[in-house]
């Protein structure tokens, strides 16, 4: 008879195990993330003119970058991890469906904080990373390089003027990592945050979004000043691409 | 009573299943473990730790099979014909002979030497200048280099997928349907990580197999200890550094080699201590394939080293000289050692043939 109910016992728990978590009555939503690209306070217009406080005229014809490892924190401080796989995304200026980001499946609650990644972490293992069924849109985008195994984490290109030049001449930056020898990858948090001033919520039947600012001026007049006159090709650069990279690591905000 | 026993242990054994679907599932996965059963991949007791993640992507016999599959596979190429295998041939340990460096579709030459193919298990990253850190994303380049296979992996992946046979393989590989990049690098890792080769004499010499060194090899083993080993360091022959060994720049390639990874000026014309193993018939040599024999190789490093900015330091000699100091009679000896490292098992190994 003990059997019988020892037997008992770990049927009713094997029975009771298949319910449904009922903690959580809010079923999950979705998150979307707009990155507006500007010049200080105007949204990025490709082949309008500016100038950087070096006092060069620059205009843009290509503006690329990859958004990755994406994650939020939730308001009690726990973190909600995009799945690798399904947190690699190529914004590109010219593709307006490119510039907003949805992402689904969300556990309901109220959130604070994203983080996200500005390229691709090379010291992770790619299957881990899941950037292994990213190289595919990666490639299509041209943001893979091809003599290397890496990627591009910008395509920033245009022309410029200078004091000295006047005649346009063009600018070409990409910045990526460089092999195992250097990390140009940067983390970015921004709040999560209401025009309201309530929490921050993410659930079903709720249209969730942030905008997400990035300065493009802040490529060339962030904590690093970057004069195109200097050098306009940027590529494997050692010097320039770490200084960008932390430009870039600045230029991000909300409102 | 005891039916009372088999009802509960039926409910028991019947646990989540709610539905069919989980059921099949779970039979998939149990036909999976039988059909696909994990390869075996052992470190050799004589090699260092390897350096790939075996728990990452284990090996499996169907993942095997097909990534060499598509390792032989010309459709990995524009041109159709130009596969992995073409410049890696098991023969010559995973390199070829007929040209100097390795060329690839329309007759375009490259402008380097194709690397043989062994022990990646084991190495930090990969290329001559280091320009992939992972074994897994690795095949990128030679797909997409123009004058290698000049492709795109997402129309590799559109034709394996067109393919009357990728769509099978792929889902017995990985037990559901799918071709994706990741499972295409994933394979050919699993084919390239269990190309293990570790049963040369050397090996068996230093396991301690009851196996005996001629005078002439034990002599050239000495010498190499004395004079190469510092960076041709350990069982696989390489400390995987970046040297500048003092080949005169050729001015038809102008190849910076690791200075084009890092962008570093310091690392200009460095390129990567190769591993010796299977030296003998993995000839041309250097990274640009130029000297043709190992007698050649010695002799460049007695007499060929030139001097500039960042020549390696242990290539200049106290008296300021440049080079190693070697005697032909040594020349012997250490090219005797160096036929040592010839796994003839590996060469031959069917496991790796393409038929």
């Amino acid at each position: 008879m003990k059997k019988f109910i020892g037997l008992l016992a770990v049927a009713i728990c094997v029975l009771t195990s298949c319910k449904e978590d009922e903690s959580s009555s809010l079923n999950p939503g979705t998150l979307n993330l707009t990155f507006e690209n500007r010049i200080a306070e105007s949204p990025l217009i490709l082949g309008e003119t500016y100038t950087n406080t070096s006092n060069e005229n620059y205009r843009v014809s290509e503006l690329k970058y990859i958004i990755s490892n994406i994650t939020l924190r939730r308001k009690d401080g726990s973190l909600f991890i995009i799945p690798p796989e399904e947190s690699y995304f190529v914004v590109n200026q010219a593709q307006a469906s490119s510039l907003t980001i949805n992402l689904d499946n969300i556990d309901a609650g109220a959130y604070e904080s994203v983080s996200f990644g500005f390229g691709v972490d090379p010291t992770k293992y790619p299957i881990q990373s899941g950037t292994l069924n990213f190289i595919p849109t990666a490639e299509e985008t041209g943001m893979l390089w091809t003599w290397s195994a890496g990627y591009k984490f910008i395509k920033f290109e245009g022309d410029f003027t200078s004091n000295s030049t006047q005649e346009e001449s063009p600018f070409l930056i990409h910045v990526g990592s460089h092999g195992a020898n250097l990390d140009n990858y940067r983390e970015i948090t921004v709040p999560l945050e209401n025009t309201i001033d309530e929490d921050f919520m993410i659930a079903e039947d709720i249209q969730a979004s942030q905008h997400i600012n990035f300065d493009i001026a802040q490529i060339f007049d962030g904590p690093n000043l970057i004069s195109l006159e200097n050098k306009s090709d940027i590529q494997v650069d050692p010097e320039n691409a770490p200084k960008i990279a932390s430009n870039i690591s600045t230029a991000f905000s909300i409102n | 009573m005891s039916r009372f026993i088999y009802i509960l242990l039926f409910i028991t054994v019947l646990g989540c299943a709610t539905d069919n679907g989980e059921y099949e599932a779970l039979e998939q996965e149990e036909n999976a473990i039988t059909e696909n059963p994990l390869l075996d991949f052992t470190v050799p007791s004589n090699f260092p730790e390897a350096t790939y993640d075996i728990s990452q992507n284990p090996p499996t016999e169907k993942g095997f099979e097909l990534g060499k599959r598509l390792f032989f596979d010309g459709q990995l190429a524009s041109d159709g014909v130009v596969s992995c295998g073409f410049c890696h041939i098991q023969e010559f340990a995973f390199t070829h002979h007929t040209h100097i460096t390795s060329h690839g579709v329309d007759g375009l030459i490259g402008t380097r030497n194709a690397q043989p193919l062994h022990n990646l298990a084991f190495m930090k990253d990969f290329t001559w200048d280091g320009a992939s850190t992972f074994l897994d994303s690795q095949p990128i380049i030679p797909i997409t280099a123009e004058v290698e296979m000049n492709e795109t992996v997402s129309n590799v992946l559109n034709k394996l997928r067109n393919d009357p046979n990728y769509p099978t393989l792929f889902a017995e590989a990985y037990g559901s349907e799918g071709i994706t990049s990741e499972r295409l690098f994933k394979s050919l890792s699993q084919f390239m990580v269990m190309m293990v080769s570790a049963n040369s004499k050397y090996d068996k010499w230093e396991r301690g197999e009851a196996i005996t060194f001629t005078q002439e090899e034990e002599d050239g083993r000495m010498l190499f200890q004395a004079k190469c080993a510092s960076c041709h360091a350990g069982t696989l022959q390489t400390d995987q550094s970046y040297r500048n060994n003092g080949l005169p720049l050729d001015p038809e390639f102008n190849d910076m080699g690791r200075e084009n990874v890092t962008g570093l000026i310091e690392d200009a014309r460095k390129f990567k201590v190769p591993s010796l193993r299977n030296i003998e018939i993995t000839f041309p040599y250097m990274h640009d394939g130029r000297l043709s024999t190992l007698e050649d190789v010695l002799d460049f490093y007695t007499d060929g080293v030139t001097i500039s900015d960042n020549l390696d330091p242990l290539l200049i000699k106290a008296d300021g000289t440049l080079g190693i100091e070697i005697s032909q009679e040594e020349k012997i000896k250490i090219i005797a050692f160096l036929k040592t490292l010839t796994d003839t098992d590996f060469l031959n190994d069917d496991r790796f043939s393409e038929f």
